[in-house]
């Protein structure tokens, strides 16, 4: 044989063997691509967690299961032990190669089989398109666990499981694009994949809130490892369209630990934004709100989280997600709280209560803004920041609020001089002020 | 200041083709029609173009088309719509309309719009602002955008704004300068710019550059030389580009070139890819920088290819 042929045939070999690990761990929840160098190092220590664990394991498992262990670290591209696959970066292009040639070829005679099928209007023998379908959610795996955005691959198994329609397989389904999430947690096609699976069992899935408790919980944790990653927290804020508003308050009072401890993440600050609008929505549906028998203070929410947010202003100096976050919680404030002087309804005993509240609120922005806005050239960057986020905060906060309450403001913010702090602090903003001043 | 070295560029871009021998590159062959798109139009924007093979690209490109109307990232791949804009972005720099049947992709496109005017990705029902830029992109480029119903199109775009003026990928998605940049543009080709509030959104974009004069795409995010591309063409369309300083932003786009292999990256001193490299020389257009021809800020293609679009019939 030639060399050629030769390396094909160990490459197929190869791909056998990525697929067994993958047939017969189904739980590997985490995936790695490893340098060569690194397997003898992998071994020695599994070497010793395995002489230590051996003890443990000799009597009931009469020592099967560490036997066929050992047998798996002897292999030098392979690494598969408590449901962790590494694969040799050695041997990544010989197998992605061959993987996809045969992916491709399987789903084009599949393909064929099932145009047939369609035309002839019975399907060909049953077990050639099953032994297909089973090949090709093989190969698709071991594909996308070298490409993860092999969108074909992600279409050929959706195929598949919507024809089947059972629902153990849109569970596995989530496992590979965890699994995929876990090397790969920016993957578009996973996120999408995903989406799919929840789209398509959402009307008969008698777990389908667990479900969904599930994928937010999924999301923190990959948000853990990936800062700010936009596809993660995207997905987090679909998730809330199928959300019951007792889950949305469950997840408004979950997610305010994690935004604390993560200040300089906007994603997280705009799921609490996303679940604070979905609140107001609930709310004009009173029906609902009353019938699930919770008390949604949409006010009291948005003075508890301004207070919180203030607090962490104070804490993190100089964190721009935290003035965003201020911005649309101030913005939330004046369009449905504060009546507009045109409504009837402005002369209510409850309006003019809120509209005095308005005053007690611009006050505390202020307060804010003096107690940010002192620095001198020589401070932390992070306090120039400081002062330059609070100043543009309370010009942003002119610009926004309504006509009639913009003289009260103005009052207020007369002893400050805006322009020149404005200009101090974030010089190069100067167009962007002069435009808004003006 | 350092200048653009156009010439390493330009064979950089035509290096990349050549390379599929290591398994970074041959892993993203599934989007190639994309690297297509990038490379070729900024060897235009160069003035190189004529440097690579029409009919070499152009019949591997209708090798990538599926019965349905609609192209694959590669030959064999299943169609998208992404794809398909880039295929139909490819021929128009060419000037190659006539290979492909047009109404054969108007009709996928237009498959694609579901009832409250969002577009899925492709059949399988994934929707995102982008695939509404890019189906109303290529029907413009095709003279087809009477063949879908606009009105719910923009209304669905609306619906995706966000408080603090920009949009995301679905009603209440977080707002993404990328995605600005799809919605301002679909807004821009279809004429409803009258509804973005210009002076909330120039703000929110205006704030995405930093000390170092790069731009990020969302608050508290690293620069990137492709957000040179998504904020700069979102503040052109909408008429606010003095509110960034055009200097530091060139200096930037200038200083993630890599001056002896050719390329641009992401960040100063990071490793190149044609993507960056698309993104930065397209900034530099917008930035008006010499020797770069100016590219069009909503179609994302050379002035004087959309001119030839529209203007001669």
């Amino acid at each position: 044989m030639s060399e050629e042929s030769d390396s094909k045939v160990e490459a197929m070999d190869l791909l056998r063997q990525l697929e067994d690990i993958l047939e017969s761990d189904a739980l590997i929840d985490e995936l790695g691509f490893i340098h060569p160098s690194q397997f003898p190092l992998l071994k020695e220590e599994s070497d010793i967690s395995s002489s230590l664990s051996y003890e443990a394991s000799h009597q009931s498992e009469d020592g099967i299961v560490s036997s066929v262990e050992s047998s798996k670290q002897d292999n030098i591209y392979f690494w598969n032990r408590d449901h962790k696959l590494g694969i040799s970066t050695h041997v990544l292009l010989p197998l992605y190669r061959t993987v996809k040639h045969a992916f491709m070829i399987t789903f084009k005679q599949y393909r064929m089989c099932d145009n047939q099928s369609d035309k002839v209007g019975i399907c060909l023998p049953a077990s050639s398109c099953d032994h297909l379908e089973s090949t090709l959610l093989r190969h698709s795996k071991s594909l996308l666990v070298l490409s993860c955005d092999f969108m074909t691959a992600w279409n050929c198994r959706k195929l598949i499981v919507s024809k089947k329609q059972q629902l153990s397989m849109f569970v596995d389904e989530l496992l590979l694009s965890e699994l995929v999430l876990s090397y790969s947690p920016k993957s578009e096609q996973a996120w999408n994949h995903r989406r799919w699976v929840i789209k398509s069992i959402s009307g008969n899935c008698s777990n389908f809130k667990e479900i969904l408790g599930k994928e937010s919980e999924l999301v923190e944790k990959i948000a853990e490892r990936s800062k700010m990653n936009y596809r993660a927290w995207n997905h987090r804020c679909w998730l809330v369209s199928y959300m019951t508003i007792e889950q949305v308050l469950c997840e408004l009072k979950k997610s305010r630990s994690w935004a604390a401890l993560h200040v300089a993440d906007n994603c997280c600050f705009h799921y609490r934004r996303k679940l604070l609008l979905k609140m107001m929505e609930g709310q004009s549906c009173l029906d609902d709100v009353v019938s699930c028998g919770h008390n949604v203070n949409i006010v009291q929410a948005l003075k508890d989280e301004l207070d919180w947010n203030e607090t962490l202003i104070k804490r993190y100096v100089g964190r721009e997600a935290l003035w965003l976050h201020r911005r649309f919680l101030s913005m939330c404030w004046i369009n449905n709280f504060v009546p507009d002087s045109g409504d009837e309804s402005y002369h209510s005993k409850e309006a003019t209560g809120l509209y005095h509240d308005f005053g007690t609120f611009l006050q505390n922005e202020l307060c804010l803004l003096h107690s940010c806005s002192t620095f001198v050239d020589d401070d932390f960057v992070d306090v120039q920041a400081q002062a330059a986020h609070s100043a543009c905060y309370i010009l942003w906060l002119k610009v926004q609020v309504p006509k009639p309450l913009v003289n009260e403001l103005q009052e207020k913010i007369r002893d400050v001089d805006l322009k020149t702090f404005l200009n101090k602090s974030c010089p190069e903003r100067s167009s962007l002020f002069n435009y808004f001043i003006n | 200041m350092a200048e653009l070295a156009t010439e390493k560029h330009v064979s950089y871009i035509l290096s990349v083709e050549k390379r599929k021998d290591n398994f970074e590159s041959v892993v993203m062959e599934h989007l190639r029609m994309s690297g297509a798109y990038w490379g070729l139009t900024a060897l235009d924007l160069l003035g190189k173009l004529d440097s690579v093979d029409v009919e070499e690209v152009t019949s591997w490109l209708l090798s990538c088309q599926h019965e349905s109307g609609g192209f694959g990232g590669n030959v064999g791949h299943d169609p998208h719509i992404l794809y398909t804009l880039s295929a139909v972005q490819v021929l128009a720099l060419f000037d190659k309309m006539d290979v492909i049947n047009v109404d054969k992709v108007t009709n996928y496109i237009v498959s694609l719009q579901n009832e409250d005017g969002s577009f899925s990705g492709d059949m399988w029902g994934e929707v995102d602002t982008r695939f509404s830029y890019i189906a109303i992109c290529c029907l413009s480029i095709l003279h087809r955008l009477d063949k879908i119903n606009v009105e719910k199109a923009v209304k669905y775009i609306l619906s995706c704004k966000n408080m603090d003026g920009g949009f995301g990928c679905t009603p209440g998605g977080e707002s993404h300068a990328g995605q600005i940049f799809c919605c301002v543009g679909a807004l821009a080709i279809t004429g409803s710019l009258d509804l973005v509030d210009k002076d909330l959104l120039g703000w929110w974009l205006c704030e995405r550059q930093v000390k170092s004069g790069g731009l990020n795409g969302r608050p508290e995010k690293l620069p990137d030389v492709c957000y040179s591309w998504w904020v700069l063409s979102s503040l052109t369309m909408i008429d606010r580009v003095h509110w960034i300083s055009k200097e530091k932003l060139v200096k930037f786009i200038i200083d993630c070139q890599d001056t002896e292999n050719g390329g641009i990256s992401d960040r100063p001193d990071d490793a190149v890819d044609v993507f960056h490299t698309f993104f930065g020389v397209a900034g530099l257009s917008l930035l008006e920088y010499a020797g770069v021809k100016p590219i069009d800020p909503a179609y994302a293609l050379p002035v004087d290819v959309v001119n030839r679009i529209f203007f001669t019939k």
